[in-house]
């Protein structure tokens, strides 16, 4: 738990946590590989510093330190928690990327997109799933049938295929907050299946109750008493959280890793996990795969989470569905 | 065969066949209303406008969508799917092929993942204070949270450097490891739980107080239960193998059925979306049905409840 | 699960088979080699369609009545075993060599050519090759003096004179004439035609054609031409073109050693690797000079264009000035290329070294001078963020589109981006796939393109179509009616000029005024230029690499291998 509050924070705070803006290209630093951080060198001791980097061989990409000179770190500096005192010769503490970008700035930042898209899409999709689970175990017969078997056929679907044809389907769009809203759109409708199979399921067994029988007598009307019995599916749609997040996240990372999603000024986790596609690039630059990483982090953050509720999430993994990852 | 088992069978094959049949048109209809088409090619000189309406019409994009739609489904009767726009080759051909390599890998992935991770996950469940169980229960947390496209890339970080996995394209090693970890990690995880479950039940118990030895208890007695919650994921198995192989066969250039799904997409080439649709579609049924077919030889109550 | 192990490990180490031959100082007859290549033919016709696969294609099974040497450039004969020319230049009788057959056994004669050229200029046809075969618009005559002379007239003097017929392959016209006649000949030759019907006079037959995997290649027992010792050629006895899905596995492959070449050049961040490996001596690196197509930013010039309407400025040459001087050059081929490429200002580099004019001043960085390039036409900061404003006060902002699936060029528009944004210029960039980018650019639907067409030729006379106003590929606003500046319009007197003397060095200068105009009004802006380089494996020799496509297979009869692979 304590791993995904501290990812959620930094993500929110990247403008604050990271040294340099996504976009920054510094020079000579293609496929520059993580700064080293000193406090010792020959002189003694000193407050944190880096050596410049000089280039060996620029094809080959190979940089060496200047043990010569020292550049200290700046703290608290025009708003950025840490850089260094020459602009020239930045900290790169995931190193650079094939142009250039300091990696942890890019990872930081995209942070925020990625995570965001993810959360909006699982909001949506609970909403989405809420709603139509609540009418069909509320209404029952005919609607419930055939909202059920809307669910059941898309759950059957692999979540990559239906987000990766809808998606080609749209026009290709420029503004990074329109594809965020595009994307969240695409993942609610992913989603939405799961979270409204168990919340009918639930629904249904409510409306069984002496108090939904008494509200219905009363006299009131289908969405109002969906609305009463959509409370009951709490616990289940706090569960769905911890089940849809790492999924729409992975997914996130697989559109746009395909090209399909965010585009490369945006620097969401998954466009940034293209570079690391050249495998040859990627044996010299290991770095490159700092997004996956972070991936990785995000969604064992979310099993760590979910063991503490263990069996809840294994039950619920029984029922058939499809995580699009 | 009894009439429940053949009534069952019967069901089961009509929903499967709706359920292509549904899928690969939702996909036709889908591409069919995307702007822009693929009867232009990309910059060729000499194109009159003759041969644009030429190729519109080979295409038979200038018949509204659902004559169109209804001649494709009649070719489907006749396997004919259509010419690629991309390079005027039979769409069955092509789809053909790469759905045999698709299914190829996943079939590969989900024997070695359920080699793996049922006989571990059964290990794990009915020996819960051994050291080993400790260190399976760590490494399956990791895998199970290495959704195969990073799976691929940390695989060929590891190929790359070391050499230990090939890397070179067409080698089945490398895009099966990535699929099949997460999975095996799934499959260790739920068997443990159901295995542990199992051996816990009083009659297990009582027969292990009579004697009978813990191999075979397990193997014969606690395994039918066992693997009942197991067969239940069946439908997401299937699923989340196929969504995992788009990235897989995209990284690691395996020429399956995602890969060719991208490229059709990309180019706008109708039929062969509909055509990988409608592919992927069958490999789904075809799981899901082999998965249920499973578990009516396993639970004989579900055969009773169509 | 032991048994399942067994069988991946099976699979796993299952290896492509090699051959073996024995390896010998001299030039060796026979042994195979493996290309990849990335994009499948269109067709086997290269009269109807016109991909890279379908150049390599058509150079290995056709042959032309002469050929330029991608070295040297000069033409040398081929088909036709000499030539001359009338006092005018305009009339050309050929020689064709006698006892050429096609593979198939039919003998070539001239009626093959004047089919050829029937088929090249048919309307209905309306051949895409046409374009590159006509003079000034109009097509050349062609007539059979006997069974092995042909006379060639030319409408009108044309600069680059017979080089032009390096681009069109002789069909035969007993396997085509009757499609022709029939309207099919679109059709004729397509992926799914069986192979026996396709022939031609090139050192190799088409064996066999599995699509999505290979394209084999085999030697023509009945080429006509021999080496100096009078060898027959081609020595290679197969060549087999494997299909790579992207760059990756290419690279993958080849330096695996489960492939002799690749398609394209090698990609820069390969070539350390590369490198290395030469020096091992695993393989072979080929310096094939300069590239002659870089890639370009251009803008929609189409007064009409939508995108004119609100931003009057996007059209206006100062703003192509500013973004000509606020571009780091030097970054650009240090970052992207690693240094492996040149600054270029203009479309013509050095690596198209007869034509380049050095004269022409280098491109510079001056973000000062481009500040007030923008303000000229209005554009400066009205409201301190950082962007520079129109008179109304929106932020100039304009998005550039570009090709989908090449990592440079798309991290060149990446970086492109960031240098306009410290002039305040903000820019949007996406990738779209090439059909999309093409529909975009033919409908005027767009601002800014980022692209490269590649050329065929060195010689800009054989180029018209990007360089005349009323040329398809004359990129920011193509086939125009009339020219629609006086410049455009002083642009084409100039190329008409050129490409209709014989004299080279009028040819020469008029082309460096042509040049100097170009730059003059930068309708299109050139960056840099990367150097381009081949890769082979070490036993593969012969190569003669070309900045030209194909830049390995234009010469494959001389194409030979010292051992076997591996």
């Amino acid at each position: 738990m304590g791993l995904l509050a501290v990812i959620v924070v930094a993500a929110c705070a990247a403008p604050l946590l990271a040294p340099y803006p996504p976009s920054e290209q510094f020079d000579d630093r293609a496929y520059a590989s993580p700064t080293r951080i000193h406090i010792f060198d020959a002189a003694g001791v000193h407050a944190p510093f880096i050596h410049p980097l000089v280039i060996e061989d620029r094809l080959a990409r190979r940089y060496v330190e200047d043990p010569a000179t020292r550049i200290p770190l700046r703290w608290f500096h025009q708003g950025r928690l840490v850089v260094t005192a020459d602009p020239t010769q930045p900290l790169l503490l995931f190193g650079a990327d094939a142009i250039g970008r300091d990696v942890f700035s890019r990872v930081l930042f995209g942070a925020g997109l990625s995570l965001g898209v993810t959360l909006a899409g699982v909001a949506g999709a609970l909403v989405i799933g809420a709603l139509v689970g609540g009418i069909a175990g509320t209404v029952g017969g005919w609607t419930d049938s055939g909202l059920m078997l809307a669910a059941d056929f898309l759950l059957a679907l692999p979540g990559a295929y239906l987000v990766l044809v809808l998606r080609s389907m749209l026009r290709p769009v420029l503004e990074t907050s329109e594809i965020f809203v595009l994307m969240s759109a695409l993942f609610a409708l992913a989603g939405w299946p799961h979270a409204a199979r168990g919340v009918r399921a639930i629904v249904a067994t409510e409306r069984t109750r002496d108090y939904a029988e008494a509200s219905r007598a009363a006299g009131a009307g289908t969405w109002r008493l969906a609305l009463q019995l959509l409370p009951a599916a709490r616990g289940f749609l706090a569960v769905e959280v911890v089940l849809l997040v790492p999924a729409l996240l992975v997914a996130e990372a697989t559109v746009s890793y395909l090209g399909f999603g965010f585009a490369d000024t945006s620097a969401s986790w998954g466009r940034m996990m293209q570079d690391a596609g050249n495998t040859m690039v990627l044996a010299d630059a290991p770095w490159l795969l700092a997004p996956a990483i972070a991936v990785f982090v995000v969604v064992l953050g979310t099993q760590l989470v979910s063991r503490a509720g263990a069996r809840s999430t294994i039950l619920i993994a029984q029922s058939p569905n499809v995580q699009p990852s | 065969m009894s009439i429940a088992l053949a009534r069952f069978i019967a069901w089961r094959l009509l929903v499967a066949g709706l359920f292509v049949l549904v899928v690969s048109s939702s996909a036709f209809i889908l591409v069919r209303l995307t702007p822009g088409d693929a009867s232009r090619e990309a910059f060729q000189t000499g194109v009159s406008d003759a041969s644009v309406a030429a190729t519109r019409h080979r295409l038979g994009l200038d018949q509204s969508l659902p004559v169109h739609l209804a001649a494709w489904i009649g070719g489907l009767a006749r396997f004919d799917l259509g010419t690629s726009s991309n390079d005027g080759r039979p769409v069955a051909g092509v789809v053909a092929s790469h759905m045999a390599k698709t299914a190829s890998l996943a079939g590969l992935a989900l024997v070695l993942a359920a080699a793996l991770g049922l006989p571990l996950g059964i290990l794990t469940g009915t020996r819960p204070d051994s050291w080993v169980t400790s260190i399976v229960t760590v490494v399956s947390l990791v895998l199970v949270c290495c959704p195969p496209i990073i799976g691929t890339l940390a695989l060929s970080l590891l190929g790359a450097s070391t050499g230990l996995i090939s890397i070179a394209p067409g080698h089945y090693l490398w895009p099966t490891l990535a699929l099949a970890l997460p999975l095996a990690a799934m499959l260790e995880r739920l068997q443990s739980q159901a295995a542990a479950e199992a051996f816990a039940a009083p009659d297990i118990a009582a027969a292990a107080a009579r004697g009978v030895p813990v191999g075979r208890l397990v193997w014969r007695h606690a395994s039918r239960q066992a693997f009942r919650p197991v067969l239940g994921v069946a439908g997401i198995v299937v699923a989340t193998l196929f969504s995992g192989s788009v990235a897989v066969e995209t990284i690691t250039s395996w020429p399956g059925l995602g890969a060719l799904m991208i490229q059709a997409l990309r180019g706008r080439d109708l039929y062969l979306v509909a055509g990988c649709a409608l592919a992927g579609a069958t490999l789904i049924a075809v799981g899901n049905f082999c998965a249920d077919l499973l578990r009516a030889a396993v639970d004989p109550r579900v055969r009773l409840i169509s | 699960m032991l048994v399942v192990l067994v069988l991946a490990g099976y699979w796993w180490s299952r290896t492509t088979p090699g051959n073996s031959q024995a390896g010998s100082l001299t030039i060796q007859n026979g042994g195979r080699i493996v290309s990849t290549y990335r994009s499948e033919p269109k067709s086997f016709n290269r009269y109807v369609r016109s991909g890279s696969a379908d150049e390599v294609i058509s150079r290995l099974i056709h042959a032309t009545l002469v050929r330029v040497d991608r070295k040297t450039g000069k033409v040398e004969p081929r088909l036709a075993r000499s030539w001359t020319a009338s006092p005018d230049s305009l009339t050309w009788t050929f020689a064709l060599e006698p006892d050429v057959t096609f593979a198939d056994g039919t003998p070539f004669t001239s009626a093959d050519v004047m089919f050829s050229f029937q088929a090249l200029y048919d309307p209905k046809l309306n051949s895409g090759l046409a374009a590159s075969l006509m003079i000034a618009g109009k097509p050349m005559t062609v007539r059979a003096l006997d069974a092995h002379t042909v006379v060639l007239v030319f409408p009108s003097t044309y600069g680059p004179g017979i080089s032009l017929l390096d681009s069109l392959p002789i069909l035969p016209a007993h396997k085509l004439k009757g499609a022709l006649e029939a309207g099919t000949f679109q059709d004729a030759w397509s992926v799914t035609a069986p192979l026996a019907d396709i022939t031609g006079l090139g050192p190799f037959v088409i064996r066999e054609f599995i699509p999505g995997q290979r394209l084999v290649f085999a030697r023509n027992p009945r080429f006509w031409i021999r080496d100096a010792s009078g060898r027959q050629l081609p020595y290679l006895d197969e060549i087999e073109l494997q299909f790579a899905p992207d760059q990756n596995t290419e690279v993958l492959r080849f330096e695996a050693g489960e492939a002799d070449l690749m398609t394209d050049r090698v990609r820069v961040e390969d070539l350390a690797a590369l490198r290395d490996l030469a020096a091992k001596g695993r393989l072979t690196l080929h310096d094939a000079g300069i590239s002659i197509s870089p890639d370009a930013l251009w803008f929609n010039l189409d007064p009409a264009a939508k995108s004119a309407h609100d931003r009057p400025w996007l059209q206006r040459e100062e703003l192509r000035h500013a973004i000509d001087l606020a571009v780091n050059r030097t970054l650009i081929v240090n970052t992207l290329f690693l240094g492996q490429a040149v600054e270029v200002a203009g479309p013509v580099t050095p690596g198209n070294a007869d034509w380049f004019s050095p004269e022409l001043p280098r491109p510079a960085f001056d973000p000062a001078q481009a500040a007030k390039q923008l303000a000229t036409i209005g554009l400066v900061d009205r409201n301190a963020d950082g962007f520079v404003d129109d008179e109304k006060g929106r932020t100039a902002s304009f998005s550039v589109l570009t090709a989908a699936g090449n990592s440079v060029r798309e991290r060149s528009v990446a970086m492109i981006k960031e240098h306009l944004s410290k002039i305040g210029l903000k820019v949007e960039w996406t990738a779209l796939d090439l059909g999309s980018l093409f529909q975009r650019w033919t409908t005027g639907d767009y601002d800014a393109i980022y692209f490269a067409i590649e050329s065929d030729a060195f010689d800009p006379g054989r180029n018209l179509e990007f360089w005349l106003s009323s040329g398809p590929y004359h990129l920011w606003r193509p086939e125009q009616t009339a020219p629609s500046t006086s410049w455009e319009g002083r642009l084409d007197t100039l190329m008409t000029q050129q490409s209709s003397t014989m004299d080279a060095t009028q040819r020469r200068q008029l082309f460096a005024d042509a040049q100097r105009l170009f730059a003059e009004h930068a309708p299109a802006l050139y960056f840099a230029a990367p150097k381009v380089t081949v890769a082979s494996s070490a036993r593969l020799e012969g190569i003669s690499a070309s900045a030209l496509i194909p830049p390995v297979f234009w010469n494959a009869e001389v194409l030979h291998v010292t051992g076997p692979r591996r």
